[in-house]
């Protein structure tokens, strides 16, 4: 729950998706939901010639099980704030 | 005759068994704070002290090596090993 | 439920006492990296910055196997957590 707050207060920003295929897709974060399934706007890719059938697409939604890394903005991302709900969400988890 | 009496602890309980009839989590009681080898499913060893592990069997280790094909090839103070990855979890030493 | 330097109770607590802290992760497809941890959840998601990464490429050559490893760095980022094998915190010596 607590990486998809992160992601819903990432919407609107550029990311770039690293799937497990090696694919590299950059564009504006639209949308995201709890299994971390991504949708993208304006997307490109990484390198266009070895995926020449990707040029035409503009926009994507890419299911969250397929994610390798996604790079986020670092100038958009608290750390601090992250630590300290992480610590939150951590002690809740704990007390099963 | 200095026959003794039969013991006095027929009918208390039996000592608790040895380790090796007891189930899979009392194997794992067991091994906590002992050496281990534990297993990955892509074939390599870690070597340590098992601190603690959970019910996915992610595992945190102490005084950690690596072993690949005999050969260790990596040293942590402290790991945590994601308990998807883990083929076995063997004792290295006496329970 | 005090826990001291040494005890921890479960292996996320492991994970937990390594924020903001540089941690070493070892990932599937013979990757490795390191970065400052920032954020996980119990899927071993996880937020990392200044991260380093490293790629073993091993090519099979007739005699025998040569490894090369391409590095990268990226600023932040988010790991699935289903790629991760294993993640060790910084030794405390």
């Amino acid at each position: 729950m607590l990486i998809f707050s992160v992601f819903k207060t990432l919407t609107d920003q550029q990311v770039t998706v690293e799937l497990k295929n090696d694919l590299s897709i950059t564009g504006v974060l639209k949308s995201v939901d709890q299994f971390l399934n991504i949708r993208l706007d304006n997307i490109t890719v990484l390198d266009e010639t070895r995926h020449p059938h990707m040029m035409a697409v503009k926009n994507c939604f890419i299911r969250g099980s397929v994610v390798r890394y996604v790079q986020l903005p670092a100038e958009h991302v608290d750390t601090q704030l992250l630590e300290d709900a992480t610590r939150r969400e951590a002690q809740t988890q704990t007390k099963r | 005759m200095d026959e003794s009496p039969p013991p006095p602890d027929v009918q208390s309980p039996p000592p608790p068994p040895p380790s090796h009839t007891g189930s899979p989590t009392d194997f794992l009681k067991g091994v906590v704070g002992k050496k281990v080898i534990v297993r990955l499913n892509s074939g390599v060893d870690y070597r340590g002290i098992l601190s603690c592990l959970d019910g996915y069997m992610n595992i945190a280790l102490e005084q950690t090596e690596e072993h690949v094909e005999g050969k260790i090839t990596n040293r942590y103070g402290d790991a945590f090993i994601r308990g998807n990855n883990v083929l076995y979890i063997s004792a290295a030493e006496e329970l | 439920m005090d826990v001291s330097s040494t005890g921890i109770q479960e292996p996320f607590d492991l994970i937990r006492l390594s924020l903001s802290e540089r941690v070493f992760v070892k990932l599937r497809g013979d990757r490795e990296m390191t970065g400052i941890l920032h954020a996980y959840d119990g899927h071993m998601n996880l937020i990392l910055s200044d991260v380093e990464e490293t790629i073993m490429i091993v090519s099979e050559g007739e005699q025998q196997a040569t490894v090369n490893v391409a590095k990268r760095k990226m600023d932040m980022l988010f790991v699935r957590g289903d790629g991760v094998i294993l993640v060790s915190p910084p030794s405390r010596t």
